[in-house]
C-alpha cells in the first residue's frame, strides 16, 4: 500500500473538529511563522487531561491513526500511552503525525500555553502555535543535530519578523 | 550592486535590488524568508504542501526509472 500524502490541514481540520486541546510546534509551527523549511511530519503537543485524551482518541480513530511500524497498522496509540510524557510516532491517512507529551526539557502542554499565539490557517480554523521564541528555546533545550541545523533560519526569521 | 563578503571568506554575496543582504552572515537566505513573511499562514501551509508532493513526486519518478 503506498504511503498516503501529507495533508496537515486535513488533519488539523480533524483534530478542531474533535475540540481536541494541542499546540502545533516543530517544522510546521516554523513554517507558519515564516521558516522556509521543509519537514514530512506534523507535530504537536496535545493536553494529557483525560477529557482531551478521550477527545484525542476519537479524532485519532477517524484518522486511522496507528504507530509508524511497517506491517503493524492494528498497533494503536491507548488511552495510556497518550496520557504519558511520551512521543506518540503515527502514520494517519492523511500522513505522519507525531503526538508529543512533552518537548524540550519536559515541557508539557500546560506549560507549553503560555508561549503560544493563535494562527488561523482556513475558514474558521484556528490552532494555536508555539511562538518563534519558544520554538526556538525548545529547539535548544533539545539539543539535537536536526534541531540544531534549524536553528540559523529561525534565528534569521526572528531578526526579520523584527524589522518589520 | 553591494557585495558582501561571508564570513568563510571563499564566497561572495550580492545584495538584493532593494540593496537588503540576501545572506546572513550564517548563509541563510533572507529571500527566502522575506517571501514568506509576505506570505498569509494559510498561504505558507500550502507552500509546505506542495514542496512536500513535489519532492514524493520526484522521489517516485527516480524510483520508477
Amino acid at each position: 500500500m503506498p504511503a498516503p500524502t501529507a495533508n496537515y490541514l486535513a488533519i488539523l481540520k480533524t483534530l478542531h473538529q474533535h475540540k481536541v486541546k494541542f499546540i502545533i510546534v516543530g517544522g510546521v509551527c516554523a513554517v507558519l511563522h515564516g521558516a522556509p523549511l521543509a519537514t514530512f511530519d506534523l507535530d504537536v503537543v496535545h493536553s494529557r487531561e483525560p477529557d482531551n485524551v478521550t477527545r484525542l482518541s476519537a479524532a485519532l480513530e477517524e484518522l486511522d491513526a496507528h504507530y509508524r511500524i511497517p506491517g503493524r497498522r492494528e498497533m494503536k496509540p491507548s488511552p495510556s500511552h497518550l496520557a504519558s510524557e511520551g512521543h506518540q510516532l503515527l502514520m494517519t491517512r492523511f500522513g505522519p503525525l507525531d503526538l508529543l507529551g512533552t518537548v524540550g526539557k519536559g515541557r508539557d502542554y500546560n506549560q507549553l500555553l503560555q508561549e503560544t499565539v493563535e494562527i488561523e490557517i482556513g475558514p474558521a480554523l484556528k490552532v494555536q502555535v508555539s511562538t518563534l521564541e519558544s520554538l526556538i528555546k525548545t529547539k535548544e533545550e533539545t539539543g539535537q543535530e536536526k534541531d540544531r541545523a534549524a536553528l540559523p533560519v529561525l534565528r534569521r526569521l526572528l531578526e526579520e519578523k523584527s524589522k518589520s | 550592486m553591494a557585495r558582501h563578503k561571508l564570513p568563510n571568506g571563499d564566497r561572495e554575496e550580492e545584495s538584493s535590488p532593494g540593496n537588503e543582504p540576501t545572506y546572513s552572515e550564517d548563509g541563510v537566505d533572507l529571500t527566502l524568508i522575506r517571501w514568506m513573511l509576505s506570505l498569509t499562514p494559510a498561504e505558507r501551509l500550502q507552500v509546505l504542501q506542495q514542496s512536500v508532493e513535489s519532492l514524493l513526486s520526484l522521489r517516485d519518478a527516480s524510483a520508477n526509472r
